[in-house]
């Protein structure tokens, strides 16, 4: 307590200069903050993104599906599964899919296209699928007066083969079992734009992509969505217990690719920081030998008068560290309403940004506890490492040489 | 004639002439029976090739598509005039009913009624698989002839005909050698080995069962087995075989009774 007492008075003794010591500290405090708020803000939009899009939380698929799609890789009970998930508390909803390789026709032109079966009234609350919607309306699952089912197409085809509303669009691929699977369809939406992901994709509702593909009451994919995001693995782990026969897999193996290369951008930032923040902390070091050169002296007295070096050198560890946190204490008043504000409004972006169909109007940041507790344990861990130099070398002060000083 | 021949009798004479002789007559023997083997083996071909065409031929047929994951069984109606043209109609299950194929010499067309669409068959699809068989395209089309395309070099056993086909090199295949296996007897066809570039046998087509159809002994059951793709297997069973039917004609091979509903 006495070290801490003393600690605090130096610390006083040189005002300006601590103040400007702690400003740099706060400074580079609310910065890096505010660099992980903007990073983390960033991975998650595009996380959300790719999750409200089509991922989802968590994927189930027979076998190894996700890393070798064939069509015969199926889930031959989706409507029992479905009973299962409907009945867990940490799932939103979840939607059933088929997938599958196709060649579009138009009456003069053909393009290649990906099928995709959704369970309509499931997607619409699973993914962003309705809202990508750029022309016409979400489909239904019946057929139209002449028998025909509708479908959604991506900007790309209609773009390809030259057709829009209302048109009749004509898929050729092959069926579950082998046959040439071939049907007429009614185009009744067009999903983004000619630059969107989804531009060379086809929605047809579930029961119509079964029965082009003869795949009957079986999916390749079912896609869920969890009330809480950082639950996906946790939930996974449960849900794959519970289906052994079944690839149960987490948005992080879903997306593997782009999970490693966010994590390893992530080290690289927090690996950036620190070097900012060291930097940040030769300038602090400069302060800090300056101030026990400052009291050669009275480090002099203290050991004639039976101070032990270890004390001495623990006094300059206990200064560097309160005036880091001060400064500390100081940055995160400035930054957790800088960054409440910044995760729920955000920067306005000169020119709102379309992917996929999704409009991104603001540039937004993260406020998590990963967000503060970095930053801010790099500092302390910098304060610790630049005090002990300094600590040495005041304990090391010998008490006649020291007299002698000025 | 004394000029001419006295010569020759004083060649004859001479013992170095007489080995000289003896050596062209033996070569002269065994290239006649070389080439002899030869025209043998293109002749069992081309039979081989003809069996099941004739002149004109219609056929109605159950091809059985076995996988690990399914088993898809399918009647057909085909006709065929030589070996040229030939036409194949989907009979059942009832969502393939209408499906056709129309051959015409070396081109190729699919037809599919429930979309009134005919697509021609590219060169590049046609070692994809048809219908979702073992069988490809280019069996349906046979657009490589064996006979021309290939060399030919016939072996026999005292019931069997092994002819085995090495493509030429100019010869734009798959393969690197076909075994063609032939019942003497009957003369039919028992086996068909197909090996690529290295040696291995990639898939065999077995001949069996055989029948009477029209006063001729065919195999009534093809075997077609991939080597390369476990569990896969595709039968074609010739339920009945007609040769020279009246309802075969020219007009059979068109794309206007492609597109006709079924």
């Amino acid at each position: 307590m006495l070290l801490l007492k003393l600690a605090f008075r130096n610390i006083f003794r040189q005002r300006r200069r601590s103040l400007l010591t702690a400003l740099s500290l706060g400074g580079g405090y609310i910065l890096c903050v505010f660099s992980f708020s903007l990073s983390e803000g960033s991975y998650n939009s595009a996380i959300s993104f790719f999750i409200l899009d089509h991922t989802g939380h968590i994927q189930i698929h027979q076998d190894d599906y996700l890393l070798r799609p064939k069509i015969h890789k199926i889930i031959d009970d989706p409507q029992g599964l479905s009973e299962l998930l409907d009945a867990n508390d940490e799932i939103i909803s979840h939607t059933l899919r088929v997938f599958a390789p196709a060649i579009a026709y138009s009456d003069t032109d053909n393009a290649p296209a990906r099928v995709i079966g959704v369970a309509l009234e499931r997607e619409r609350r699973t993914s962003t699928l309705a809202v990508k919607i750029s022309a016409g309306v979400y489909i239904d699952d019946t057929l139209d007066a002449e028998g025909y089912y509708s479908a959604m197409i991506g900007a790309g085809i209609a773009n390809s083969l030259n057709i829009g509303l209302d048109d009749e669009l004509i898929l050729i691929s092959q069926g579950a079992d082998g046959s040439i699977a071939n049907d007429i369809y009614i185009v009744r939406a067009i999903v983004g734009d000619r630059t969107s992901p989804d531009r060379a994709t086809v929605f047809l509702p579930l029961i119509a992509a079964q029965e082009f593909l003869s795949m009957v009451d079986s999916v390749h994919e079912i896609s869920i969505l969890l009330q809480d995001d950082g639950a996906a693995r946790s939930v996974a782990t449960s849900l794959q217990e519970q289906l052994p026969e079944l690839s149960v897999a987490p948005w992080q193996v879903v997306e593997s690719t782009f999970y490693q290369s966010m994590q390893t951008d992530k080290q690289g930032n927090v690996f950036f920081m620190g070097f900012i923040i060291f930097i940040v902390f030769i300038g602090v070091l400069n302060t800090v030998l300056m101030s026990v050169l400052e009291r050669t002296r009275e480090f002099g007295v203290l050991k004639a008068i039976g101070s032990r070096p270890f004390k001495i050198a623990l006094m300059i560890t206990c200064e560097t560290s309160l005036l880091a946190s001060l400064s500390l204490i100081a940055g995160l008043l400035v930054s957790v309403p800088f960054t409440a504000w910044f995760s729920a409004v955000g920067f306005e972006l000169a020119e709102p940004m379309n992917i996929g169909g999704i409009v991104m109007s603001h540039m937004t940041g993260e406020m998590s506890l990963y967000v503060f507790a970095t930053p801010l344990l790099l500092i302390i861990f910098f304060a610790i490492i630049i005090s002990i130099p300094a600590g040495i070398r005041a304990a090391r002060i010998s008490p006649t040489e020291a007299m002698r000083s000025h | 004639m004394n000029f001419i021949i006295r010569p020759c009798l004083e060649a004859l004479a001479n013992p170095a002439t007489q080995l000289r002789s003896w050596l062209v007559v033996l070569f002269l023997c065994f290239h006649s029976s070389v080439t002899f083997a030869a025209e043998r083996a293109i002749e069992i071909i081309d039979s081989m090739e003809a069996l099941y065409q004739g002149t004109s031929s219609s056929a109605k047929m159950t091809m059985i598509v076995e996988t690990p994951q399914y088993r898809r069984t399918m009647e057909m109606q085909s006709s065929s005039m030589g070996t040229e043209n030939s036409f194949i109609r989907i009979l059942s299950p009832r969502k393939d009913r209408g499906i056709a194929t129309l051959k015409l010499d070396m081109e190729m067309w699919n037809y599919l009624p429930k979309i009134n669409k005919v697509i021609k068959v590219p060169p590049s699809m046609m070692m994809g698989s048809w219908m979702g068989s073992d069988f490809t395209n280019d069996d349906l089309v046979k657009q490589t002839t064996l006979t021309d395309e290939y060399t030919l070099t016939l072996e026999e056993t005292d019931e069997l005909y092994t002819i085995i086909l090495v493509p030429k090199t100019e010869t734009v295949t798959v393969w690197g050698k076909i075994d063609y296996v032939v019942n003497k007897q009957y003369m039919v066809p028992v086996a068909q080995n197909f090996y690529d570039d290295n040696g291995e046998l990639v898939r065999k087509l077995e001949f069996t069962d055989l029948k009477e159809y029209s006063g001729r002994m065919i195999p009534s059951r093809l075997e077609m087995i991939p080597m390369n793709r476990e569990g896969h297997k595709t039968i074609i069973i010739y339920d009945d075989l007609q040769f020279d039917p009246p309802d075969v004609d020219e007009s059979t091979f068109t794309l206007r009774n492609l597109r006709s509903r079924f």
